[in-house]
Parts: C-alpha cells; structure tokens; sequence
C-alpha cells in the first residue's frame, strides 16, 4: 500500500468484517439497547461483575479510573439550570461494542483479540501481553486493564467469595487487558447444544448477563443473521446497515421518525451494537 | 578493557548455565511406577541414552511425533485409593482384558464437557455379581467404600489448565458418530494406550500444540456408517471444506481463538 493510497483512500484498503470469503453465516451476535427503557439502575453492570468474574477495586483505585466496570452506565447531567435534586440526567450503557473493523484488532501485536466468524471481537487472556495499545486506539475506551493482580488483592475476593467465581471465565491476573465479550461463555454452550441437536441457535436461547439482568428489557441481544430474531428486526425497522457509516436516519432532513443509530459511526469502525434514542423527558 | 571484562563475565555465566544444566538432565528422566506397558519408557530411556538427533527428540516430546509408544513424555504418576486396573477392564481380550467400552464408566463424555468418574455404584453394580475375585485386596477396598457409603477420591490425571475450554462431547460426537472410528482409538488420540495401564497416566503432551497438530488435519466431514450431516449447522465452526480428487469432503477443526480459549 503506497502512501498516497493511505491518504487518499484508505477506506477502501481497510480491513473488516465480514472478509469476502468468509461471510457472517450462520451467525452473527449484535445488540440493540433501548434507551427509553433504560433507567439508569446500574443491575446490568452488577450482573456484569457477578457473571463474568470482575473485581471490585474500591473507592480509592476507582477514583484513579482503575475500575474493571465491563458494563457501566454513563450518566450526561440535562444542563437546565435546575439544580441536583431536581436536575435529570440521561444513561446510556457502555460496553465493547464488538466492531466489525476493530481498531483495537489491528494494533494488537500479539494478535490477542481477534474477530471470530460470528462477529464477537474476542479476547485471549493469556495470549495478551499487556502493551494496552487496544485500549489506547478505543474510541469507546471500553477496555479495561489489571493493573493489579486481582485474585491475590485483599478485598476483592476474600475467601469463600471465591466460590461464587465464573468457572466458565478466566480469572484474570496481573497485566492483561480485559473487556466484555457479549458473555461468549453462554453463547458457546447455546452454540453447542444447537449443534448436538443439528439445529441453529434460537432468538432468545442465549441471554447475556445484562440482558437477563435488566428490569426494564430494554437490552436485546441476537444473531443479526436470522431474520426472525429480536435483533434483526429491531435494525430493520431502525434502517440501521451493519456495513455503512451513515444511516437513513442521518440522510433524513429536519428530523426522523428512526430512533436507531451507532455511537461513533463515522470513525467507521462498523460497531454491532445499536441505540434507541430515547423519546419520554428526562427522569428525575 | 570495560568491555573485555564484561564479554569474559557473560562467557563465564553460559558457561555456567550450559554446566548446570547438564547437571540437571540426567535426573529430570520420569521415573513410573504404575505403568502396565512400562517398555514403552524403556525404548524412550534408551532413545534419549543413545543421544538420537535432538531435534527429534524435542519433536517427539512437544508434538508426539514419534513412532508409536516412543513418548518419552508422560504425566506424573498419579496415587489414586484404588489402584484401578485399566487394562483388564478395557484392555484387549487376548492379553486378558475385557474390551468395555470406555464409556460405559466415563459416561458423560458423551453428553458433556467432562468425561466424568463413575460413582462406587457403578462399579459395585457388576462387582456383587463376580465371586472370583470379591477376596483381591482391591475388590475388598471398593466394598470398604461402598460400606461407609462413600465416595473414592480420585484423582485428576488429565488437567487442562483453567483457560482451556475442551469438550469431550464434541470430539466424541465428531470422531465415534460422525466418523464411526472405533471408541478406543478415538479416546486414545488425546490419552493414549489407557488399555495398557494400571492407573492411568498421562500419555500425550496435551499442549496447544498438539491439540493443533491435530486441528491443522484434513479430516473426512462424515464417513461411511458414521451418521450424516443433516444440517450446515453441524459444522459450521469448520474451516471451510474442501472436496478432493476421490470427491471425499474433507474440513479442518475449528481455528477460532476462543473456541478453546475463555
């Protein structure tokens, strides 16, 4: 790739998913949050933290910005001149938004997260080296680094706690990076037990932890793949295009009816997780 | 003269290394007790004694290629509470075994990640009905058990480490049903010639790279006799199948990271 490629076009030399030979078939896992629904309760991080085996750091180390929060809900204060108890507020939960063109993917030197053919961007605990370039070249900065090692710290899991630890998930130690993986635990036994019975996974047969956790349904989570899933038809109606960076939505003048879009779509790193703008007034 | 000083300490330190370890090799030989077929270490002890190329040592140790039994790398010899003989339970008929299959005990592999270790139950179950040997001192331990109601403790001798997803299931489903190979062949591709051995024992290296030998093959997708493919979905997981000269189509396992890695 000469240079003047790299200025000119370099979209059209980037590599992302699905590879020509290679497409999303059977699966491909994708996420739709509804943040009418959502209020800010925080039970999708919890569940987060209890089913994928996250430790919980402590006042002083969160305040260094060292939480290992997979899931975590960002809070935007309305700027209305009301004052706190009166003001409102807007959520939206953050996660690995498993990009099809990842750029965390690319600048790996170990080649510790990579793409899997049904579109999760994985992540191999310990392949991973610990350089933290992933988490640098993250737009969502939604990757989460053990700056300690954990399962030894005082507090995090003292003994007998340990016992309630995913066995199904890696315990993670000392420098190596970490993010949300759409719970590929559960996912690959759903996938098994499709697989032992000849079939395809069934919309609704495999649940993430947030999802399952959420009080309000407001995360749904599928095979982009099968037309009869939650997923699909929640994007088809939305009009929102795994593969574009601009959707009809954003083409549509003085307004649209679509609530769907993509949190950064226009860095074009092609994420699997779309929002539902929220209509009702902000909650107090 | 900085510098000459310093190259002299760095020789002085290999040195040392290169001598240590030298002192070290020779102990570091397995010792096994437990073993039925104990040539099996013999012609290894005798490979390694004659200094074969060591490229092919190494390659015998890290990927099994050597030729069969030439494994110079077994696994610890495990103590269990019974000494559990293997090979008359499943063991050839005409060296004194029984020829059960192996998932008569392990039952679960069939349906389930582990392989599983048969409850007291199981054993007893044809052990009250079999009077000649109910006096062995073995037989006697196993009724010890049942007695007190209590289960063995047995010991792990195959232990993947924690980051490993491995599942007996899909292995079993794709080599015993879709390829119709015979249980104790397919078992013994990851354990080796349990039929010959007492207490079991660890026989192949059980590392990535040899898991990956194995996944880097071209194998039939369905054989005769072997249930077909009903659906895509059985092997989508695959690399992408290629049909040979002979029309047979042939796929590679799975490559994905986290297939195997959570």
């Amino acid at each position: 790739m000469s240079i003047s490629t790299l200025l000119e076009n370099y979209s059209e030399f980037r590599h992302f998913h699905p590879v020509d030979d290679v497409p999303h078939n059977p699966y491909k896992w994708a996420m739709s949050i509804d943040l009418d629904a959502c209020s800010g309760c925080n039970a999708c991080s919890v569940a987060c933290y209890a089913e994928n085996n996250l430790p919980v750091v402590g006042r002083e180390k969160y305040l260094h910005g060292q939480a290992m929060h997979w899931m975590r809900i960002e809070r935007y204060w309305d700027e209305d001149g009301r004052e706190f108890p009166d003001q409102g507020a807007q959520f939206l939960p953050m996660m690995c938004q498993q990009c099809e063109a990842a750029p965390c993917e690319t600048v790996c030197p170990v080649g510790a997260t990579n793409h899997t053919p049904d579109g999760i961007n994985s992540q191999i605990y310990n392949r991973c080296i610990g350089s933290r370039y992933c988490s640098a070249n993250c737009p969502y900065k939604v990757r989460y680094f053990n700056w300690y090692d954990y399962p030894t710290t005082d507090n995090v899991w003292p003994a007998e706690m340990n016992q309630q630890l995913n066995p199904d998930v890696t315990v993670r130690g000392k420098g190596v990076m970490e993010k949300c993986t759409f719970c590929i635990q559960r996912v690959t036994v759903a996938k098994n037990n499709a697989k032992s019975e000849g079939r395809l996974v069934h919309d609704g047969e495999v649940q993430t932890a947030c999802q399952q956790a959420c009080p309000t349904s407001a995360i749904s989570f599928g095979n982009l793949v099968d037309p009869e899933s939650r997923v699909h038809k929640q994007w088809q109606v939305q009009k929102v295009e795994l593969d574009k960076d601009a959707q009809t939505k954003d083409k549509e003048e003085g307004g649209s009816d679509l609530r769907g879009y993509r949190i950064l779509e226009e860095l074009r790193p092609y994420p699997s997780v779309m929002y539902l703008e929220r209509v009702r007034e902000t909650a107090i | 003269m900085h510098r000459f000083l310093r190259l002299s300490v760095l020789l002085m330190g290999l040195f040392a290394a290169v001598g240590s370890y030298a002192v070290d090799a020779p102990q570091s030989e397995p010792v096994d007790p437990g073993i039925e077929g104990s040539a099996i270490d013999k012609s290894a002890k005798e490979k390694s004694d004659s200094g074969g190329s060591a490229l092919s040592t190494w390659e015998s140790k890290y990927f099994g290629l050597g030729s069969e039994g030439e494994d110079d790398n077994v696994g610890p010899a495990v103590e269990q509470p019974i000494e559990f003989p293997h090979f008359r339970h499943a063991g050839d008929a005409d060296k004194g075994g029984m020829e059960i299959n192996c998932m008569y005990c392990h039952t679960y592999a069939r349906r389930s990640l582990v392989a599983g270790i048969p409850p007291v139950q199981k054993c007893i179950g044809c052990h009250q009905n079999i009077e000649s040997v109910r006096d062995k001192p073995r037989i006697k331990k196993l009724f010890e058990y049942w007695d007190a109601k209590k289960a063995i403790p047995w010991k792990k001798v195959h232990d993947l480490p924690d980051f490993v997803r491995f599942s007996h299931e899909r292995h079993v489903k794709r080599f015993i049903f879709q390829l119709n190979r015979p249980v104790q062949e397919v078992c013994g591709y990851c354990h080796g010639e349990v039929k010959t051995m007492t207490v079991a024992r660890r026989q192949k290296l059980l590392s990535m790279g040899f898991c990956v030998t194995c996944h880097e093959k071209d194998h039939p997708v369905t054989a005769e006799g072997g249930t077909p493919i009903g659906d895509q979905a059985y092997w989508y997981s695959m690399r992408k199948p290629l049909i040979d000269a002979s029309g047979i189509i042939k796929a590679k396992g799975p490559n994905d990271c986290s297939v195997c890695h959570k």
